[in-house]
């Protein structure tokens, strides 16, 4: 079986680059772009009818322009959008307003009476509308929001009361640290690729906390066994790297597995012109790869930097050298799971932790 | 160490697989001509209007004078009674006091052929008009849900003299009990109070028609026929001897509702047509069988036999939440399936086979530290539960709060206002049963399984659970 040497916590400086600078590549698209919501959030309208034979875009633009005074029309033509369930491809065209003003059920109905009288054969069928009020979509992106926040809440808590003996409070901060770089990157996926923030952001960015959580778990996990194996002696970089190298490969296969299961949802949306369904599966994809990356090279290190920093400082307030001293000389990484068999070596660790607690 | 014993693992297989199949097809039988449905499988889940394709609106009064909440319901009472006469069952109708919303969602009739969306809507949000006319003749009738005859489309004298309008009435009150002195029967009667000018015009109607019937019509529907007593001249009367009180209540919210000041009209709605939804569920069948197959491939090679055992409990853990869904379980009713619940169905399904490739990553490396393969499969089935536990209850956790919040219980609705979020309330609860499904399928009949495969002679062999070869 292979087993890794990855010095994770000696490369964090490189990792942490890599994450800023992905994150600064973010922000400027955002800037470029600027953030679109979908008119589930922010009201609006648009609709969607297929046809037969050939309709010219801008005719449509110009009729749907003239029959309901509007002039944020913009209307975007796809051709052979294949049903997946068997019946004949067919045109969609769809209209959509650009501003948050939503329209009537009887404005709708001019429209299409228009389009049937601009287009006589094209026999036009309804496909689907929406059309929602400004207020209404506000309050409901507010709600969605404040579900977020509840969700991130109540996780730190979990961590924090789970892995309370190694250092509840600062595993969850940087657990969370992690869940907010793996959001980040969901948010710029529907940026970069100009998807507007709809209810399947929702969707991705709470299925991605459940999912970025879970894996940092099964690291805390691992540490908090490994812990209880090696006793305080062993320094926190060692016992980050260890761990980490020890759940690396059940790390890739889930993260491969998964990636492969949304991306086979991804293709299959694509191939119907699903948009509901791709807008969905893609920042999912870049979620879920965020989501590794982020345990194994950014909450483990920051955790360990946190931990590093609290015991130099109480090194200092003892005025003794000794433990920062051991902070350094801490031997370069081994990857041997030690065996658990030394029982009375385990209480003694526990002791000796206590004593140090009470210590403090 | 206990030891599960060898049987086990074919009992625990084969249930699984039954399950799988029952939950997936269903059980029925022919009773007759009627298809009786014994175990609900998929084709009975109640799918939501994104795949099956419907309507949502929401409607709000036109004006800004003040709407009571009495009004709100006959608002609620009046959309009701149209859907119903459309033959339309499978509504949600939910109303929100506070931002003075009715927010109504229906699925597409199997029979419908035109998806117009536009006339739709309009024929639930037209004003209703509340009419009261001369004699009781109609032209047609229709069965209504319940069984009671409609009368429909006035007649005649009827159709032509019309008394008094909606807009006539003042209101109408809650009904009033009381009982017969003689026979002891209880009936009930509905208290209306007229406008000005519908005092004048209802005294001149019931003196011409004293003895006489009048009719009440809802649009084009008799409600009511009741026969005038007296001469009203003051503006208040009862509609007397109704024998249900839900009956009078009906009566009172349908004469409110037609005496409605505000005119509703539509806010926001959306509807999708039943092609593309159709689509949406069997491109999301497509990916769901392609990935369950690549997932499956994956599983067998890296894992060998324990992740045979993975792709059961995939199976069973998939099947759990179709079960849960559709009302497999005479507990639990069913819930409306959207693609976000497809969604959730796939996360969980990911968490399962992440729980069996810890528990197998776990016992491979037991076994390369040299164990035996019952301790090696014994220890790391202990050791990786609490990992799988943490991780599980957290997307519990996540689960839970989008129930809460986006579900019926709607604990933000007092900040937010009620809001049919159907598709990420469904999400929660996809979510909820996998998480579920997991606990038993993926960490129990796994756990189990692999112990009681060490059993076996030909099961007996470190390589098959991931070890050297020897």
């Amino acid at each position: 079986m292979k087993v890794f040497h990855i010095d994770f916590y000696g490369h964090r400086k490189i990792f942490f680059t890599i994450s800023l600078s992905l994150i600064a590549i973010g922000i400027i698209f955002n800037f470029i772009f600027g953030t679109q919501l979908d008119i589930q959030f922010k009201g609006g309208a648009q609709l969607k009818y297929s046809y037969s034979g050939t309709v010219d875009a801008q005719n449509v633009t110009d009729a749907v322009k003239s029959s309901t005074k509007r002039s944020d029309v913009s209307v975007t033509v796809n051709k052979n959008v294949k049903s997946a369930d068997g019946s004949s491809a067919a045109n969609n065209v769809t209209i959509a307003f650009t501003g948050t003003q939503n329209i009537t059920v009887a404005q709708q109905k001019t429209i299409a009476a228009d389009l049937n009288k601009v287009y006589p054969d094209a026999g036009f069928k309804f496909v689907s509308s929406d059309s929602i009020d400004p207020s209404m979509g506000q309050a409901f992106f507010a709600k969605c929001i404040c579900a977020i926040l509840l969700a991130f809440l109540f996780l730190i808590l979990y961590v924090a009361v789970r892995f309370k003996n190694i250092g509840g409070m600062p595993a969850a901060t940087m657990a969370i640290a992690a869940l907010l770089h793996d959001v980040l990157m969901v948010y710029f996926v529907f940026i970069i690729f100009r998807i507007p923030l709809d209810n399947n952001f929702i969707a991705v960015v709470l299925t991605i906390l459940g999912y970025s959580l879970n894996d940092t778990i099964v690291i805390y996990d691992r540490i908090r066994e490994n812990r209880k194996l090696m006793g305080v002696k062993a320094s926190y970089s060692e016992l980050l790297n260890l761990s980490l190298n020890q759940c690396f490969s059940r790390t890739v296969y889930t993260s491969v597995t998964t990636f492969i299961a949304i991306t086979v949802v991804f293709i299959v949306g694509q191939m119907y012109h699903l948009t509901s369904i791709t807008s969905f599966s893609l920042p999912m994809m870049v979620g879920v790869v965020s989501g590794c990356y982020s345990t194994e090279c950014i909450a483990g290190p920051l955790y360990v930097m946190w931990e590093n920093h609290k015991m130099k400082k109480l090194a200092l307030a003892d005025g003794g050298v000794q433990a920062a001293e051991k902070l350094h000389a801490a031997p370069a990484v081994k990857a041997v799971a030690r065996p658990a068999d030394d029982a009375g070596k385990n209480r003694q660790g526990k002791k000796q932790t206590r004593a140090q607690r009470k210590k403090k | 160490m206990k030891r599960v014993r060898k049987p086990v693992l074919l009992v625990v297989a084969i249930l699984i697989l039954l399950f799988t199949f029952t939950s997936v097809w269903g059980i029925s039988g022919r009773n007759g001509d009627n298809k009786v449905t014994y175990i609900k499988g998929v084709s009975d889940i109640r799918w939501g209007i994104d795949i099956k394709g419907g309507v949502e609106a929401t409607f709000v009064p036109s004006t800004s004078t003040n709407v009571t909440k009495n009004q709100v319901d006959a608002a609620e009472a009046v959309i009701k009674r149209r859907l119903i006469s459309k033959n339309i069952v499978d509504y949600e109708i939910y109303k929100d006091y506070n931002h003075k919303r009715i927010i109504v969602r229906f699925p597409w009739k199997s029979d419908e052929q035109s998806f117009n969306p536009e006339s739709e809507i309009n024929e639930l949000a037209v004003t209703g008009e509340l009419t009261f006319r001369e004699g009781k003749e109609y032209s047609s009738t229709a069965t209504g849900s319940d069984g009671s005859t409609i009368y429909k489309t006035p007649s005649g004298t009827t159709a032509s003299n019309v008394i008094l309008l909606g807009s006539d009435i003042e209101s109408a009150s809650s009904p009033v009990a009381s009982q017969d002195q003689t026979t002891g029967k209880i009936t009930y009667a509905v208290p209306l109070k007229l406008t000005s000018s519908g005092t004048k015009k209802f005294a001149e109607a019931t003196e011409k028609l004293k003895g006489q019937t009048i009719s009440i019509w809802m649009d084009d529907e008799m409600v009511s026929w009741p026969t005038v007593n007296s001469v009203i001249s003051d503006g208040s009367c009862e509609i007397e001897g109704i024998e249900s009180a839900s009956e009078a209540a009906k009566l009172a919210n349908t004469i409110e509702g037609g005496a409605l000041p505000f005119k509703l009209t539509t806010d926001s709605y959306s509807a999708i047509s039943p092609t593309l939804g159709s689509s949406s569920l069997m491109a999301m069948l497509k990916a769901g069988i392609i990935a369950l197959i690549l997932v499956s491939i994956m599983m067998v090679c890296i894992f060998r036999f324990p992740g045979v055992l993975i792709i059961l409990s995939i199976l069973g853990q998939t099947a759990l939440t179709f079960a849960l869904v559709s009302g497999y379980f005479p507990f639990a009713n069913g819930f409306t399936m959207t693609l976000p619940g497809l969604a959730g169905i796939i996360l969980s399904v990911g968490m399962g086979v992440d729980a069996g490739i810890i528990t197998a990553s776990r016992i491979k490396e037991e076994l390369w530290n040299g164990k035996t393969l019952d301790s090696a499969v014994y220890k790391g089935c202990q050791d990786s539960f609490w990992a799988i536990f943490d991780g599980n209850i957290t997307v519990m956790i996540v689960a839970i709060l989008l129930i809460l919040v986006f579900g019926p219980k709607n604990i933000l609705s007092s900040i937010f206002g009620a809001s049919t979020t159907g598709s990420i309330y469904s999400f929660g609860i996809t979510l909820f049963a996998g998480v579920i499904g997991n606990f038993i399928m993926g960490v129990y009949a796994v756990r189990v399984m692999l112990k009681a495969s060490t059993g076996f002679k030909c099961l007996h062999k470190p390589w098959l659970f991931g070890g050297a070869k020897k």
